[in-house]
């Protein structure tokens, strides 16, 4: 595998299906794990990504995310072992070193943060599509869905979630990647397309765009709604920003620049994926 | 319900030689194992229209209230009961090895000829507690000492994870205990993907007022439909000090054969700032009667998923044994053990 030493991945990955997605209910932060059908997205995405590099890993508090990335590292080809950090308290802590140089040297941290998890639904959490509409009204119920700023009671705005994502995206993963390091992040929809949206520095008014979007992909009528509603400009953005569960999305940092360089398509085929040679 | 059921559930009986005392003991090991086949297929037999168990050949009393450790109803020991005229201090790993998931020890939500009555009565006489020991991990796999360290599985480890699922598949499950570890937690969820009641395990967050406010559930229905999955640090494995991350090579190296070989298969001795098994073995079987008790005996079926040393602890506690029989107790990956705890009062 050829590589830029100046140059480091990112990949992001968002969590297969959970119980609840299965279930249509809203999830939010209520700690779901994976169907199935998530535990076998997890691993094809970790089939993708199996010769990329990976330095250092963040998840969120939530299971469901936890378990896509430690599904999907199972397919890294590079023997280094994904190594959970546990700085809860002191004992956590202490009682999770590791004493052999050699060792530490094939691990690779994982780092957890809720900052990572899933937009914070509120009193929607646990109730399904037709329970919401019967307790709240279809017009509020639609507002919160499509506005931006807008939280649902006792919940997060998709603004506020972008917010603290992106805050933690700043503080601690961007160092990692400004130093040369390679990172996977395993999380969700809103924290992933909130990072996105920072990495691809969209305006506010493409942000409402896409988020307004997300509900309509892979709708038969969303070729309509794209063509009709949105400047042409937008499209690509919009199409671009579809996070599939488990299909990896992958950034190149290089030179200051985020680079997107779309879904790595694993090692057996020429992919849209190509480390440059300097 | 058929007799098929006797078919798909057959246990695996292990008596270790140095317990095995004369031959009266033989003898009455094989007579109960005998008697125990048959009442096996009874009780499985009776299990689905009644829904309890019925044990009275091995059942013994005392006081106003008798609580029983039963093990898939080969159990010879109990909990906390007087010694019988067989040999008590034999160990009985019972190991659910059912080929199919078509049926299930006790059933009575499937069952067609249970009622109410019945079902109230088995909620507050019985529980289930099935303890698995996660599969392969990374380090398992490079042969590294892990400890508290916070390794995950290997493919294989899923797929033993994915197995000891199919075999509980049938088995009610109201709570789940793990470990802090991500290799037992990983366990547990990927077992209850194959689960056939379809409640939805929910991982509990206490680690902060933020953490327990935004995992909140608004729904009713939803909450019923959901088992709580606790994590506790108390079910980690052993601690294993500055033995973490070594290999078997290296840690002879630095410390000698011998020293080794006597942190590993001794009690009470620990490795440097390492736990002992006896220190493991105390903060696992506290949190074992502190936590998981409790709910067993107030009927709710249990699951722990957790780690060769924490769950030999609990064991040790279960089956009254000695600080030598619990070092010479081996625990197979994945594969689920059951226990059936019975409450009666008199």
């Amino acid at each position: 595998m050829h590589y830029c030493p100046d140059e480091s991945a990112l990949i992001l990955i968002r969590h297969g299906e959970s119980m609840w997605n299965e279930k249509n209910l809203f999830t939010g932060m209520v700690d779901v794990p994976l169907t199935k059908k998530g535990i076998e997205e997890a691993i094809e995405a970790g089939k993708r990504i199996s010769n990329i590099p990976v330095d250092i890993i963040y998840t969120s508090a939530l299971i469901r995310a936890q378990m896509t990335a430690m599904l999907a590292l199972t397919q890294l080809r590079c023997k280094k072992v994904p190594i959970i950090m546990h700085n809860e308290s002191e004992q956590a802590e202490v009682w999770s070193q590791i004493y052999s140089e050699d060792t530490m040297k094939l691990s690779i941290p994982v780092v957890t943060a809720w900052q990572l998890n899933e937009r914070m639904y509120g009193e929607l959490q646990g109730l399904n599509k037709q329970e919401i509409a019967e307790r709240y009204g279809k017009k509020q119920v639609h507002e919160w869905r499509r506005s931006y700023g807008v939280s649902p009671p006792n919940g997060e705005s998709l603004e506020i979630c972008s917010q603290r994502a992106v805050a933690y995206f700043r503080e601690h993963i961007e160092p990692q990647l400004f130093s040369g390091k390679h990172v996977l992040v395993a999380a969700h929809a809103n924290s992933l397309r909130s990072i996105i949206v920072y990495l691809d520095k969209l305006t506010s008014q493409e942000v409402t765009a896409i988020f307004l979007c997300k509900d309509y992909f892979q709708c038969k009528t969303f070729c309509w709604f794209i063509t009709s509603y949105l400047p042409s400009c937008l499209i690509d953005q919009v199409i671009s920003l579809e996070l599939s569960n488990g299909i990896p999305m992958l950034y190149i940092y290089k030179e200051g620049k985020f680079i997107r360089r779309g879904s790595p398509v694993g090692s057996k085929e020429a992919g849209v994926y190509a480390y440059s040679r300097v | 319900m058929p007799l098929s059921l006797c078919s798909v559930f057959f246990v695996k009986w292990k008596v270790p030689h140095f317990l095995i005392n004369k031959l009266t003991s033989l003898l009455v090991v094989l007579l109960i194992f005998r008697m125990a086949a048959t009442a096996f297929h009874q009780a499985v037999g009776t299990l689905q229209p009644h829904g309890y168990v019925n044990h009275s050949d091995f059942h013994q009393e005392f006081g106003n209230v008798s609580m029983r450790l039963i093990s898939n109803s080969i159990k010879v020991n109990f909990g906390q009961l007087r010694r019988g005229s067989y040999c008590s201090r034999e160990r009985n790993i019972c190991v659910i090895e059912a080929s199919t998931s078509q049926t299930s020890v006790f059933d009575p939500v499937s069952s067609p000829s249970n009622n109410t009555t019945n079902d109230s009565r088995k909620k507050s006489s019985e529980a289930a507690l099935i303890l698995i020991r996660h599969g392969e991990s990374l380090w398992n796999e490079k042969n590294l000492f892990t400890g508290c360290v916070d390794v995950p599985l290997t493919k294989k480890g899923v797929e033993e994870a994915i197995e000891a699922g199919r075999r509980i598949g049938n088995i009610p499950v109201d709570m789940i205990y793990t470990s802090a570890l991500i290799r037992a937690q990983m366990t547990a969820m990927l077992a209850m993907t194959q689960h056939r009641r379809k409640k939805v395990p929910i991982v509990m967050h206490n680690e902060s007022e933020q953490a327990k406010a935004w995992s909140k559930i608004f729904s009713e229905e939803t909450k019923r439909q959901c088992i709580p999955v606790l994590t506790a640090w108390q079910l980690n494995e052993r601690m294993y000090g500055e033995l973490q991350g070594l290999n078997k090579q290296e840690t002879a190296d630095r410390y000698g054969k011998e020293q080794v070989h006597e942190w590993r298969r001794s009690y009470d001795i620990p490795p440097p700032n390492g736990e002992s098994l006896k220190m493991c073995a105390e903060r696992a079987v506290a949190y074992f009667k502190e936590q998981i008790e409790p709910q067993l005996l107030s009927g709710k079926n249990v699951m722990i998923a957790a780690h060769g040393n924490s769950l030999r602890s609990i064991i040790m506690y279960l089956d009254k044994l000695t600080s030598q029989e619990v070092i010479s107790l081996e625990l197979s990956t994945g594969i689920p053990m059951l226990y059936i705890l019975k409450k009666e009062s008199l």
